[in-house]
């Protein structure tokens, strides 16, 4: 590999002066992301400034057998964008073109580094919604949207990102630009690339371009919130509600844990005394919405539901959506080294999953609250830490590889939305198992020979 | 189930398990461990629209300070000292950040660590050295006599709360005596007294009833965003001093300050006190006959530190047509001393507002800050604007003036 110097001068040569960076603050901003524990320094750092440029530093690295990783805004929690071998970290955030919005032909096409929300709000200007809606959307990109497949609130009725991609322009790491897919919604030429590198985490090729499908925006929505004794009655009220043949766009939980942080940080009224509580929400047409809450709010009180209101105006709906929202940050405080999980279960085995997150925690003597995507079974185990805790890390990461194998004796899986990165490479072959291991290394192997495209991640 | 070890397959460890580890003592820890990287601060921060670098991210920066306590980046690192200066100090950052973090504190431990002594950009040193002198203070007093502000109307001789100065008095518009009134002080500001005299008149034609104690030091505001917060905290506990009951400020920067170091509950920005007490302007605006069009440019102190958003607009709205500029809450680059210390990046900052301004068509833009008041007022004036820049206080007085059967205070009784 090239020294820092001879580096800094070959990529500048490709990107121009000012868009390389090697020096020791830099590398050190760059060493990590969203995820806690783990940071490693690249060599360089370089922000190209359109697909050509892409094209050549990929070219550049493969000849060296230089380790590249892709980075959108890092806001990854897998470590997804750690570039654990160093190398140079390819930061996508000048890729900032939104290039169109059809509303004739419902869909969009935008650069790699354009933010989620400058997309989704684009759209709705038009009158158009982009479903898919990370709670990080003001900051991450459409491209690590992609790589990531991410999900978000509106999962249940929406799905998630994959659902939506219906093309992209992407760089292998051997400079080869490609198109997959278009503009098409009915389109089976060939293997279908488009979703084999949606999710790929950035393992398989850069993408530079993505082509995303609109729908028409809802007419109305509304939420409400239902509190329950337990999270198994929250969850048994979950499995009545898609029994009565609801599909709502959004139904969150919350346990006790995370209600009183939530409640402490952000004071919006929720009842303390409940064991966990759910929210939920609709969108359509005013009828559809209105008859859809009513009938939710019918079967939470038959499930026993200790209170179940419905949001009487927007401000009280933000507030609520909000409380799923702040979770995160609301648990942050009580200890500053906050690890957050992503285990999904079939939907009925969420209570299962919830006792046995709980008694793990309590073996583990750490302080684990869960909130999560009920409608999907997603669950988001959250670990709160005080870094003054000097084998917490150790038990917490103990705690965390029972919790993945308790979700997959559930039939569950590692991870439902956040991605595998680094931080839970260890755990996809028990979930995957051999044999597919096997191939998705020499799948990885097809798209980059030489190996560098984000090693120690997905294909390693 | 597998037994897997903190190891991975691939040979990567995470990072060791954190535990006590004993930093430089440079931030306070606390406030430093809050942050949990999540990026969301990442769309607020003006500086890292402009660069789209993590090094000049909120989040960048904080990975940085934090690198600087634990000694994995040397306190000579080119790339710090780039960087605290590059940040504007606008605090856009904390009203975004999910888990609280005080970026603004932060900031003021990471300059005091990173300006001390010769460190401090000569600019910086000169200013404080001339606001921390109340000989100098004076002074400006004295140039401000012949100062022209655009508030032409005639001085109220105020309450010298703390007794007349024989030294001072002469050199201040608002010596003299009467009878003791309520307990509200105007702040006259180390960089308006000096530049923008016009506005505390204004201020203090808009509110008779408050005083104006002749013998007011500097708030500090300036000392602490330029490495020495501890003579910005004992400047600021000194005003406390000398300022007597509830302290008016027209300068957004100098009411976040004093806020956090004399409580919230004893400083008052004006549009705020006015809002409080009711008060309703009066008169309007006029352009050419027709009534103006008005935005605001909030002060990001104001806005971000003390959440004060809706007074001044409905305020400019009750004279003018007010407008709401995209960017009207995002940082204009004057940043205190940035505009001076980094004009090429202030102007950077600047220049997408101006654009803004010209094709909203505006009369006016209204400023709560004499920072922001120079730096929107020298943009326009480059580019040759029609759009002229003004303080809240003068463009209320202006609006008062246009009613001249109607007193500006609205109470006849007051006059
Ligand atoms: C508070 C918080 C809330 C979150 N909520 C959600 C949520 O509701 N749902 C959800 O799914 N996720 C959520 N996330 C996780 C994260 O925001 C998503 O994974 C997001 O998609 C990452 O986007 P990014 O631009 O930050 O990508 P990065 O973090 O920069 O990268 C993520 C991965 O994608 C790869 N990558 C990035 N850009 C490209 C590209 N152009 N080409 C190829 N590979 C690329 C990287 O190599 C990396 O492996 C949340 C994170 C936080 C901190
Ligand atoms: S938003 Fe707050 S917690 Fe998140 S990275 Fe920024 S400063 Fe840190
Ligand atoms: S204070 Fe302003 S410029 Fe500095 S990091 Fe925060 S948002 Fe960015």
């Amino acid at each position: 590999m090239p020294t820092g110097t001879d580096l800094a001068r070959d990529l500048a040569a490709i990107v121009g002066d000012g868009h390389v960076r090697v020096d020791d603050g830099a590398l050190a901003a760059y060493a990590r992301d969203a995820t806690p524990l783990f940071t490693a320094r690249p060599q360089a750092v370089v922000l190209p400034a359109g697909t050509e440029e892409v094209a050549a530093v990929l070219r550049y690295a493969t000849a060296r057998g230089i380790p590249v990783v892709p980075r959108g805004a890092g806001s990854n929690l897998c470590a997804g964008t750690v570039p654990l071998e160093g190398g140079i970290v390819l930061v996508l955030t000048r890729l900032d073109k939104l290039l169109e919005i059809s509303s004739e032909e419902l869909l969009a096409r935008a650069q790699t580094g354009v933010t989620t929300a400058a997309l989704a709000d684009a759209a709705a200007a038009k009158g158009l919604l982009y479903a898919p809606d990370p709670g990080s959307r003001t900051v991450s990109t459409i491209g690590g949207n992609v790589a990531t497949c991410a999900g978000g609130l509106r999962g249940l009725k929406y799905g998630v990102t994959r659902n939506y991609v219906l093309g992209l322009e992407a760089v292998l790491p051997t400079g080869e630009i490609i198109r997959t897919g278009g503009r098409l919604w009915k389109d089976v030429a060939g293997y279908d690339l488009t979703r084999l590198l949606t999710g790929s985490e950035g393992t398989l090729a850069v993408i530079t371009e993505a082509t995303v499908a609109l729908l028409p925006a809802p007419a109305d929505t509304g939420t409400g919130v239902a509190y329950f004794d337990s999270l198994a009655d929250a969850s048994r009220a979950v499995a009545a509600v898609i029994a009565a043949g609801i599909v709502p766009a959004t139904l969150e939980f919350l346990d006790r844990k995370c209600i009183t942080a939530v409640e402490e940080y952000a004071g919006l009224g929720l009842r303390g005394d409940a064991g966990a509580l759910l929210i939920f929400g609709d969108d359509g047409s005013p009828a559809t919405v209105s008859g859809n809450l009513a009938r939710i709010q019918e079967v939470c009180a038959e499930t026993g539901a200790l209170e179940v209101t419905l949001a009487e105006n927007v401000a009280r709906a933000d507030a609520l959506l909000a409380a799923r929202r702040c979770s995160l940050p609301a648990l942050s405080r009580l200890g500053s080294l906050t690890i957050l999980e992503d285990a999904t279960v079939p939907r009925h085995r969420m209570a299962e999953m919830v006792d046995r997150i709980d008694e793990i925690a309590d073996r583990y003597d750490l302080r684990i609250a869960t909130f999560g995507h009920a409608g999907d079974g997603n669950l988001h185990p959250t670990c709160v830490l005080d870094p003054d805790d000097a084998d917490g890390a150790g038990r917490a990461h103990k705690a965390f590889a029972e919790i993945f194998a308790a979700a997959i004796a559930l039939d569950g899986t590692i991870t439902g939305e956040h991605g595998v990165g680094a931080a839970k490479l260890p755990y996809l072959t028990d979930r995957l198992g051999e044999d597919q291991m096997a191939l998705l290394r020499r799948i990885k192997r097809a798209f980059d020979p030489a190996g560098i495209l984000n090693p120690g991640k997905l294909g390693s | 189930m597998t037994d897997h070890p903190i190891v991975d397959p691939t040979g990567h460890t995470p990072a060791p398990a954190p535990g006590p580890r004993p930093g430089l003592g440079i931030f306070d820890k606390e406030l430093l461990d809050r942050c949990i990287s999540c990026g969301f601060c990442l769309p607020a921060c003006p500086t890292y629209a402009l660069t789209g670098e993590e090094t000049s991210s909120p989040r960048g920066r904080i990975t940085l300070m934090r690198a600087l306590e634990a000694g994995d980046l040397g306190p000579d690192d080119p790339t710090l000292a780039e960087e605290s200066s590059f940040c504007l100090g606008c605090r856009a950052c904390e009203t975004v950040c999910p888990a609280g973090v005080e970026y603004g504190q932060l900031l003021e431990q990471w300059r005091d660590h990173q300006w001390s002594g010769p460190n401090r950009p000569w600019i910086a040193r000169a200013l404080m050295a001339l606001v921390s002198r109340p000989g100098l203070l004076r002074l400006q007093g004295l140039v401000r006599r012949h100062a022209r502000g655009t508030a032409k109307a005639p001085v109220q001789p105020v309450t010298a709360t703390t007794g007349p100065d024989p030294a001072e008095t002469p050199a201040d518009d608002f010596a003299g005596q009467q009878e003791a009134g309520p307990q509200v002080s105007l702040m006259l500001g180390c960089v308006e007294r000096g530049l923008y005299p016009g506005v505390s008149r204004a201020a203090q034609q808009l509110c008779p009833e408050i005083t104006v104690p002749t013998r007011q030091g500097c708030c500090g505001a300036l000392h602490a965003h330029n490495g020495d917060s501890e003579t910005g905290a004992e400047l600021a506990r000194t005003l406390g001093e000398q300022l007597p009951g509830t302290i008016l400020t027209t300068a957004g920067g100098c009411a976040a300050h004093l806020a956090h170091h004399l409580g919230r509950d004893r400083v008052r920005e004006l549009s705020e006190y006015l809002d409080t007490k009711g008060h309703q302007p009066v008169g309007q605006v006029t352009v050419n006959g027709r009534r103006a069009r008005a935005a605001l440019q909030d002060s990001c102190h104001l806005r971000n530190g003390l959440g004060v958003t809706r007074p001044p607009r409905e305020l400019i709205a009750a004279v003018a047509d007010y407008v709401e500029l995209p960017s009207a809450g995002k940082c204009c680059g004057a940043a205190g001393t940035y505009a001076m210390l980094r004009p090429e990046d202030s102007k950077k900052v600047l220049e997408p507002k101006l654009d803004e301004a010209e094709e909203a068509d505006v009369d006016y833009v209204v400023t709560v800050n004499p920072g922001c008041l120079r730096q929107v007022q020298q943009g326009l004036r480059r580019r040759r604007s029609r759009a002229k820049a003004i303080h809240l206080a003068e463009f209320l007085a202006l609006a008062a003036r246009s009613a001249p059967d109607v007193p500006p205070c609205g109470d006849p009784a007051q006059r």
